[in-house]
């Protein structure tokens, strides 16, 4: 199994002239450190509007900033918005093989159609056609990369015959994926031939089925793209320490800020009903879980008790251990989001991902532990 | 062991200051209720005017007007309206009554001393067919609030959702000039069995202000959507009580 880190820029009030600037360059030199550690991916988020949760609206500006201080990590969108409304799919196709370019040909191509009112609402997009808009973004961002003149005349956008530059360095294309945040749309990748990027902060037992069915279906697939992806990412939160206390305490803060932010946008479910957004999705398993309590404690109860099975909080040995059990249902990599509303201080951030990648990422990929540029502590090769 | 009290709480008088109120206890069961919802993005700052100090409010700020008319009620048909702001405790969605209005004096009572539904007594006047669906919210001879579905399509009944209230509760200090009282959020959460549904366009329109019920003051910003539902639905007993 391999993992690697995730990023959504969230950024606490009260806000100041910095506080933007202070989360993006934390996060480089976490990308950075991750990428001498011997961690394979890095992802970037794009969202919009969400206070506080994501600043992280601009995700190819990120990845560039990633791609020009790193040298293995392979970079991602996890996810880019192909809809229409949001990007036009040929400037979604052309500034994804830009990036391609300038990072060696690492990207991971994620698509995504949004789960939020807070973001349709604000780009005037109609919840009820998004499922239908990212597929025909799908099927037609792969031939702008590899057909010499590309035409398209669809449902909701189209384009005469032009030629779309410039094209990925991975030929013929770079993977593609799509965040998955419900069993339905697993079997929508898996019938696609795309990567299951899981988005939604769940256990190993809430992913096991959904791992089946996408297993099960992808062998019969009719790709989308030029070849088939048949990879599963899981998502966790990270941190690592030297006791179980104190990996709790931190850990702790980490879950329940995430989880409190993640709270206050509004999920399309929780307002607008329409039969393309089912479930709440995207990630709102921690809060489901509050619901599912939903004692007069429930709305007071702070951070304690709230570390999930399978995050990788804890002792090395502990996130050994949890870890374990996400290899054990076949997931491919696991995915960690190291800090939200930079509740953890920027060092023992760093710390958390030295250890990890000192104790247990031996465990799982030796290779890549072997392949370590030293201990993270000098600055990156440039 | 000393003996203990043998009075369960399930069988506490439910308003212990009446003795006999005008009404029954709860749960009310609602059957054939029928229910129009109006959600629409509002005012940040209106919002957080209004809301409680452990509420959060939701981005973007969204408020929902809900009408409902209920035919059979263990005190007669009544209708009540409930104008609330969307918010969150922790992480929780939930809906803070803000104000309302009831056409019907023992269901004034009621709500109020039982539900904590901030009701004034006034007129509601709902028009529906042809897949549209009216309301007319009148306070004092003036009407405070129109709201309207407009293009209503079916929609699949499951995808309907009322969020829980959250409904302020007012204990009086026992000891005089004592204050603030004690305030506390009562969670109502009735359950809706949805039996169809209509989605459309909202229109929400304030047409008289009135300072003693003022709807106007969590303004239409943008539309979100509107929903109109027949549903068996309850008044339950409050679940949850959490601080102010």
């Amino acid at each position: 199994m391999k993992f690697g880190v995730f990023f959504e820029l969230s950024v606490p009030k009260p806000w100041h002239e910095r506080s933007e600037h202070q989360v993006y360059f934390n996060a480089l030199e976490q990308v950075e450190l991750a990428d001498q550690l011997g961690f394979d991916q890095a992802w970037a988020v794009e969202h919009h509007f969400l206070e506080e949760y994501s600043h992280c609206s601009a995700p190819e500006v990120f990845l560039a900033a990633a791609a020009m201080r790193t040298q293995r990590i392979r970079l991602g969108h996890g996810v880019m918005m192909v809809l229409p409304p949001f990007n036009h799919p040929v400037r979604c196709a052309e500034r994804a093989a830009a990036l391609d370019i300038i990072s060696n040909g690492r990207l991971e191509f994620g698509t995504g159609r949004s789960a939020t009112w807070t973001e349709l609402g604000g780009f005037n997009c109609d919840p009820d056609l998004t499922k239908d808009m990212w597929d025909e973004a799908l099927r037609a961002i792969p031939k702008m990369w590899t057909q010499e003149v590309f035409s398209w005349q669809g449902k909701f956008f189209s384009v005469p015959p032009r030629c779309i530059l410039p094209k990925p360095l991975q030929k013929p294309h770079p993977p593609l994926w799509v965040a998955v945040t419900s069993p339905e749309t697993a079997i929508q990748a898996a019938e696609r031939g795309i990567g299951c990027l899981g988005v939604s902060v769940g256990t190993p037992q809430e992913y096991e089925e959904r791992v089946k069915a996408y297993r099960r279906i992808v062998r019969e697939c009719e790709p989308v793209g030029e070849f088939v992806n048949d990879q599963v990412n899981g998502v966790t939160f990270l941190y690592v320490d030297e006791t179980e206390e104190e990996a709790r305490l931190w850990g702790s803060k980490l879950v329940y800020t995430f989880g409190l932010l993640a709270a206050h946008f509004t999920g399309v479910s929780a307002i607008y009903p329409s039969p393309a957004y089912k479930v709440p999705g995207l990630l709102f398993a921690l809060r489901r879980e509050q619901e599912q309590r939903a004692s007069p404690t429930a709305a007071g109860s702070g951070e304690g008790n709230i570390i999930r099975e399978g995050m990788a909080i804890g002792t090395p040995e502990t996130v050994i251990r949890n870890l374990k059990m996400w290899e054990e249902i076949g997931v491919d990599r696991m995915v960690f989001l190291l800090n939200a509303g930079e509740v953890i201080p920027q060092e023992k951030v760093l710390r958390s991902l030295r250890l990890f990648a000192e104790h247990v990422l031996p465990k799982f990929d030796p290779e890549a532990a072997a392949a370590r540029s030293g201990d993270g502590k000098g600055k990156a090769p440039r | 062991m000393p003996d203990q009290g043998q009075m369960s709480a399930d069988r506490l008088p439910h308003t212990l200051p009446l003795v006999s109120p005008p009404y029954p206890p709860p749960p009310w069961p609602l059957p054939g209720a029928r229910l129009l919802k109006a959600t629409y993005e509002t005012d940040k700052d209106a919002v957080l005017r209004w809301l409680p100090p452990s509420l959060g409010r939701p981005v973007p700020p969204y408020a929902h007007i809900i009408v409902g008319h209920f035919p059979e009620t263990p005190i007669g048909p009544f209708s009540l309206a409930v104008q609330a702001l969307g918010c969150r405790a922790r992480f929780l969605v939930r809906a803070y009554s803000l104000q309302a209005v009831t056409d019907s004096p023992t269901a004034l009572m009621a709500l109020r001393e039982v539900w904590g539904f901030p009701c004034l007594l006034g007129r509601i006047a709902v028009t529906e067919g042809d897949g549209e669906a009216e309301a007319r919210i009148e306070v004092g001879g003036t009407v405070v609030c129109v709201v309207a579905l407009r293009g209503g399509a079916p929609i699949d009944a499951e995808l309907v959702r009322f969020d829980p209230y959250l409904n302020l509760r007012l204990t009086p200090s026992v000891q005089e000039g004592q204050r603030p009282p004690y305030l506390t959020l009562a969670q109502i959460d009735p359950h809706y069995e949805v039996k169809r549904a209509l989605r459309g366009k909202v229109e929400v329109g304030f047409p008289r202000a009135n300072e003693g019920a003022p709807w106007h003051a969590v303004p239409f910003l943008a539309p979100v959507v509107a929903v109109w539902a027949e549903a068996d639905t309850e008044l339950p007993y409050a679940r949850f009580v959490m601080p102010y």
